[in-house]
């Protein structure tokens, strides 16, 4: 988890191997605000955004939110190769010292456009 | 304190029957959020950085009650997001009244006159609006990132006022918060006509876009000890007198955090309203299955280590007052007196 800090994982495609395990993954994809893209181990995809997982029940699973909206959908960890962080971070950038900074320019009539939030 | 009389005895009598009952673990407020949408984007708030389709989606109405059937907390909160962004808000408190729930409707307010005037809601002593105030103009502002927000508010909560609502405000204190101004800020809303106002620090949520600006423990302790220090009996505080000693150092709790359930459209919030660390399909599935000895102060986990939150703990000083006649008598001390 990269706490407090403006670094993102969005466009992160991760390989899944001796340094890095698919739980590690699932747990960074768990924390990340943004739609990701699992891929399973028979090669389809499904992106979304991953509301869920548990890994203390004897068939750890993710749940997902299709790119639609559509769901919840289960996956067993079993069933996942990989997953990527395909969709924009929607935490990044949006830190309470950005803001200030932005109103600051606002108000000695620097470059940012007025009126501008954190979206 | 300004909790109604009818509303303290349906607490103190759900409170003993869960005793009686041997219930070890109860809910006292269920924290109902129907969406995550919301029209403004405060820089402190972790609740709305989804993607699209999920800040376009919503709870119906009927997963809502069977939430609050399932729970069966006396006290229904309704964060957000923006309630009053919820298509289904007038429907959804109009179950929620009719079946003697407290509901404390969380608002930012900006569209409180509008929906007031659309006659949305009816006036009951089971419906509060409690609006979102962070402290004076400036403060507040700020707070939400948006100039005008504060005006807005004030007009919404008058506006309810003069149509005969229960109107409280809710306040978030982050680093830097002023204890004189914080007073002036008591004044502003007793002056306004609120029936009470409800204080909280902060928490740095491990998913919230800032972590610069929250407090931790020991100037929590220092700041409400100032701001609270020979307090006006005119300032009504709508929660439990022993929280506010606990928040001014005066009292040592361990958090309670199924005290304050969290249902929303991921399911029931583990372990807490604050922590996502992932969601159970039914209430019983969340108490029964969660691993509660990782959480609170005493379980060293480091994510609650400086929480001093309403969520957490709050439940823990009503518990001690409807439990303990020390307790008991405290809470009649401080309210009597007017002194937390
Ligand atoms: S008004 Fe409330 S829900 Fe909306 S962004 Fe601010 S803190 Fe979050
Ligand atoms: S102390 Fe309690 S309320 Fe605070 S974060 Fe931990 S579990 Fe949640």
């Amino acid at each position: 988890m990269i706490e407090g800090s403006e670094k993102s994982l969005q466009g992160w495609e991760p390989e899944v191997g001796s340094d890095l395990s698919l739980e590690q993954v699932i747990d960074l994809a768990f924390d990340y605000r943004g739609n990701t893209t699992v891929v399973k181990t028979d090669g389809t995809e499904l992106s979304g955004y991953l509301f869920n997982r548990n890994p203390d029940v004897p068939q750890p699973f993710i749940q997902i939110f299709d790119a639609s909206g559509a769901g919840p959908f289960t996956i067993p960890y079993s069933e996942i190769r990989t997953i990527k962080f395909t969709g924009r971070d929607t935490a990044a950038g949006n830190s309470y010292a950005a803001w200030r900074k932005r109103r600051e320019e606002e108000k000695t009539g620097g470059a940012t456009p007025s009126g501008e939030l954190p979206a | 304190m300004s909790v109604p009389v009818s509303q303290m005895w349906a607490v103190a009598s759900y409170v003993v029957k869960q005793r009686l009952g041997g219930r070890r673990r109860y809910p006292l407020v269920l924290m109902l959020e129907p969406l995550f949408r919301c029209n403004l984007a405060c820089a402190g708030c972790g609740k709305i950085q989804y993607p699209a389709q999920i800040l376009r989606k919503h709870l119906t109405v009927e997963a809502c009650l069977r939430a609050v059937e399932e729970c069966g907390a006396p006290i229904v909160s309704i964060p957000g997001g923006e309630p009053l962004m919820y298509p289904d808000i007038g429907r959804l408190v109009e179950e929620l009244t009719a079946r003697k729930k407290y509901v404390y409707l969380c608002t930012n307010a900006i569209l409180l006159r509008e929906k007031l005037e659309a006659g949305v809601f009816k006036p009951s002593k089971y419906l509060t609006f409690s609006v979102h105030m962070d402290g004076l103009r400036e403060e507040h502002d700020e707070s939400v990132c948006r100039e005008g927000v504060y005006d807005e508010a004030a007009e919404g909560i008058q506006e309810a006022l003069r149509r005969g609502f229960r109107v409280t405000t809710n306040t978030t204190l982050f680093e830097g918060a002023s204890p004189l101004r914080m007073r002036e800020f008591f004044d502003a809303m007793m002056d306004l006509g609120v029936e009470g106002m409800t204080l909280s620090p902060g928490y740095s949520y491990s998913k919230a876009p800032d972590q610069d600006h929250f407090l931790p423990t020991r100037k929590t302790q220092e700041l409400f000890s100032r701001m609270l220090a020979n307090p006006k009996r005119r300032w009504k505080f709508n929660q439990s007198p022993l929280f506010l000693q606990f928040l001014m150092g005066k009292r040592d709790y361990e958090c309670t955090p199924w005290g304050n359930p969290t249902f929303n459209m991921f399911g029931w919030q583990r372990p807490c309203y604050l922590l996502q660390e992932g969601y159970a399909e039914s209430f019983q599935d969340l108490i029964e299955n969660t691993r509660w000895e990782r959480y609170g102060k005493k379980s060293g986990n480091p994510k609650c280590r400086d929480c001093m939150v309403h969520c957490g703990f709050e439940a823990t000083a009503v518990h001690e007052t409807f439990t303990s006649w020390k307790g008991f008598r405290d809470t009649v001390v401080a309210t009597v007196t007017g002194k937390p």
